[in-house]
C-alpha cells in the first residue's frame, strides 16, 4: 500500500482527537481513584448522560451548541454529587470491592434505565454547525470534531491550573498524597472528595456532550469506552493523572494508526493486549502510583 | 456461618423436588427457566469460591464462561466430537487458561486484579466477534445438535433439564466438599486476614490460584452446557449481562456463604422470569437490588442474619 503523507497526517489527527476524548474520561477516573480509592464503574454512564443531556437540550436552545454543552456539563456534575453524597460517602477506604459493586449497580440502573426510556436505537444529534467542515491543506475536519478537540485541550489546561494554583486543587492533591496529614491540617476529606467526584463527572459529561454530534448516541456508548478507560488508567498507573493523559493520547494515536493499516480486529484488541503486557512488566503501571500530580 | 440442623433434610427434599420437576409441569417455558437457573447457579457458586472465599473479585468468570461455550460448540461442530467430549474439552481449555492467567494475576494488587480480569473478559468477547475463521464472527455458530448418550437423545427441554441438574448437583457437591475442607478454611482465613495466614507459615498464593482455576473450570463447563441449551452461540454469549447475573446472585446471598448463595440463585433467576418484566426493567431492578444490598447489608442477607444472631446472643448475655 502506498503511504501518503496526507493519509498519515489524517490518521494522526483522528487519533489525537480520539486520544483527547479518552483522556477526558481517564483523567476523571484517575482523579476519583486518587482521592477516594474507588474505581468508578458508573463513569461510562456519565459519558452517556452527558451525551443525552446535550441531545435533549439542543432543541430547547434552537440547536445552538454552547448552551446545550453547558447544560450537559452541569447535569453530569450534579449526578456526580448525588453519586457521592448518597453512595460513595458511606463506603470506607478499605472497602474496595464494595465500592466497585455499588458503582456497578448504579451503572446498571443508569444504562438499562436509559435503554428502557429511550430504547437501544442509536440517535443522531444535529447541531447548528451541522456537518460543516474546515479544509486545512488536503485534510478535511468537521467543525464539531475540531471543537471537541479544542474543548478537551481547554479542559486540561483548566484542570491543570485548578489543581496547581487554587486552594480547591491543592486540597485535592493533599488528600491524594497523604490523607492523614491533610486531615491534620484541617482539610475536610468529605468536601474534597465531593468536589473531586463532581469535577470528574463534569469532565466526563463534557466528553460525552462533545462526542454526541460526532458519533451516534446510544445508551451503551459508555460501556464501550469505559472499559478502555480502565485499561488506560491501569497502564498509566492507578490514580496517576498525568500517566492517564499521556497513555490516553498515545493509545488514541496507536489505535488510529493500527486501524489505518491493519484490519479492525487489531484496532480493538490493541489496547487490551498492550495493557496485559504493561501489567506483566510493571504491575504498578508505567508511571508510578502515589502522589497525584498534574504537570 | 452455622447451619440449621435441618439443612440435610432440606437439601434432600430440594433434590427430590428438582428431579421430579419435569413430571410436575409440562410447560417447556418453565423447564427452560429451570435449566438456565441451574446452570447460572453452578457458575455463581464458583464465583462464590473465588470472591466469597478467596476474596478475589474476578470478572474473568465471564471470559471463562464464553471460552467454555465456544470450545464445546467448536469441538462438536468442527471436530465432530460428542457433546460430552465438548464439555470436557471446555473444562480442559479453561484449566490451562485459568492456570496461565491465574499465575500472573494472583500476584497483582486487588485493584489491578479487578481491572485485569475485566480486560480478559472483554478480550474474550472481542475475539469471539472478530476471529471470524474460528468463531464465525457475529453470526455465531447456530444449530448445535442435541446431546446423545448411547443412542438416547436429550432432544427436549425436560430431557436436557437432567443434564443441567446432574451437572449442577455435581458441581455444587464438589464445591461444598471443597469449601468445608481444610482448603476452604484456609481460603476463608486468607480473605479475613492475609498477613496472619502468612505468619502461620501458609503461602496464600497457591490457594488463591487453586480457587481461581477450579472456578474457571466449573464456569467453563457450565458455559459449555448452556450453549447447547441455547442451541446457538454468538458473541452475545459474552454479554456483560451474564457476569452481572452471577455477581448479583453471590452478593445477595452473601459472599462466602454456601447455602445462602444457592438460595439466592434460585430466587434471583426464578422471580424476575415469573414476574415477566421486560429485559431492561429486570436489569434496572437487579441494579437497584445490588446497590441496596451493598449500602444496607454489605455482607449479603446471610451476613446480615448472622450479625443479627450474634447481636441477640450478646444481648442475652448482658
Amino acid at each position: 500500500m502506498e503511504i501518503s503523507a496526507t493519509y498519515l497526517l489524517q490518521l494522526t489527527l483522528n487519533g489525537l482527537m480520539l486520544g483527547l476524548i479518552y483522556a477526558l474520561i481517564a483523567v476523571g477516573l484517575a482523579l476519583i481513584f486518587g482521592v477516594l480509592e474507588v474505581i468508578n464503574f458508573a463513569h461510562g454512564e456519565f459519558l452517556m448522560l452527558g451525551g443525552y443531556a446535550m441531545a435533549l437540550s439542543l432543541p430547547l436552545f434552537g440547536l445552538s451548541y454552547w448552551p446545550a454543552l453547558a447544560v450537559a456539563v452541569v447535569v453530569t456534575s450534579l449526578v456526580g454529587v448525588v453519586l457521592y453524597e448518597f453512595f460513595l460517602r458511606h463506603i470506607g477506604q478499605k472497602e474496595f470491592e464494595r465500592s466497585i459493586l455499588t458503582t456497578l449497580g448504579i451503572s446498571m440502573i443508569l444504562l438499562y434505565g436509559m435503554q428502557y426510556i429511550f430504547t437501544a436505537t442509536p440517535m443522531m444529534v444535529d447541531t447548528a454547525y451541522g456537518f460543516d467542515g474546515i479544509e486545512i491543506g488536503s485534510i478535511r475536519i468537521t467543525v464539531t470534531r475540531l471543537i471537541a478537540g479544542g474543548l478537551s485541550v481547554v479542559a486540561f489546561s483548566g484542570l491543570y491550573l485548578l489543581l496547581k494554583f487554587t486552594q480547591f486543587g491543592r486540597a485535592m492533591r493533599a488528600i491524594a498524597q497523604n490523607r492523614e496529614a491533610a486531615m491534620m491540617v484541617g482539610i475536610k476529606p468529605r468536601h474534597v472528595a465531593r468536589n473531586a467526584v463532581a469535577l470528574a463527572s463534569a469532565l466526563c459529561g463534557l466528553a460525552g456532550a462533545a462526542l454526541a454530534p460526532i458519533q451516534l448516541l446510544h445508551p451503551a456508548m459508555g460501556q464501550a469506552i469505559i472499559f478502555k478507560a480502565f485499561a488506560l488508567v491501569v497502564i498509566g498507573g492507578l490514580g496517576n493523572m498525568t500517566g492517564a493523559v499521556v497513555v490516553a493520547l498515545a493509545l488514541g494515536m496507536i489505535e488510529s494508526w493500527i486501524g489505518g493499516f491493519f484490519s479492525i480486529v487489531w484496532q480493538e484488541s490493541a489496547i487490551f493486549t498492550i495493557m496485559i503486557v504493561a501489567v506483566l512488566l510493571r504491575p504498578d503501571g508505567i508511571f508510578q502510583r502515589g502522589s497525584m500530580r498534574v504537570g | 456461618m452455622t447451619q440449621p440442623r435441618w439443612t440435610p433434610f432440606a437439601v434432600a427434599a430440594a433434590v427430590i423436588a428438582l428431579f421430579c420437576l419435569p413430571l410436575l409441569t409440562s410447560s417447556n417455558y418453565f423447564i427452560g427457566i429451570a435449566i438456565s437457573g441451574l446452570i447460572f447457579l453452578a457458575a455463581a457458586a464458583s464465583l462464590n469460591l473465588v470472591y466469597g472465599y478467596a476474596g478475589l473479585l474476578s470478572f474473568a468468570q465471564l471470559g471463562f464462561w464464553g471460552v467454555g461455550g465456544y470450545c464445546s460448540a467448536i469441538a462438536v461442530m468442527d471436530f465432530g466430537r460428542s457433546f460430552w467430549e465438548g464439555v470436557l474439552f471446555a473444562g480442559l481449555v479453561n484449566l490451562v487458561l485459568g492456570t496461565v492467567i491465574g499465575i500472573v494475576i494472583t500476584r497483582t494488587t486487588r485493584h489491578a486484579f479487578v481491572v485485569v480480569t475485566l480486560t480478559f473478559a472483554l478480550l474474550a468477547s472481542l475475539i469471539a466477534r472478530d476471529w471470524v475463521d474460528v468463531t464465525r464472527g457475529p453470526l455465531g455458530i447456530p444449530g448445535l445438535p442435541a446431546p446423545q448418550l448411547m443412542g438416547f437423545a436429550f432432544d427436549s427441554s425436560p430431557r436436557f433439564y437432567y443434564i443441567a441438574l446432574v451437572f449442577t448437583l455435581a458441581a455444587l457437591g464438589f464445591l461444598y466438599c471443597l469449601m468445608t475442607s481444610r482448603i476452604g478454611l484456609v481460603l476463608k482465613a486468607i480473605k479475613q486476614n492475609d498477613p496472619l495466614i502468612e505468619s502461620q507459615g501458609i503461602s496464600p498464593g497457591p490457594y488463591k490460584l487453586a480457587a481461581f482455576v477450579i472456578a474457571a473450570v466449573i464456569t467453563g463447563m457450565a458455559g459449555g452446557i448452556f450453549a447447547f441449551h441455547l442451541k446457538i452461540i454468538d458473541p452475545s454469549f459474552l454479554d456483560f449481562y451474564y457476569m452481572q447475573t452471577f455477581l448479583i446472585i453471590v452478593i445477595i446471598g452473601g459472599a462466602g456463604s454456601f447455602w445462602a448463595v444457592v438460595l439466592a440463585g434460585a430466587a434471583m433467576v426464578v422471580l424476575p422470569e415469573a414476574l415477566r418484566f421486560s429485559n431492561e426493567l429486570r436489569m434496572v431492578i437487579y441494579g437497584v437490588v445490588l446497590v441496596a444490598v451493598m449500602m444496607l447489608m454489605p455482607s449479603g442477607i446471610s451476613g446480615w442474619l448472622e450479625n443479627r444472631r450474634i447481636a441477640s446472643l450478646r444481648k442475652a448475655l448482658r
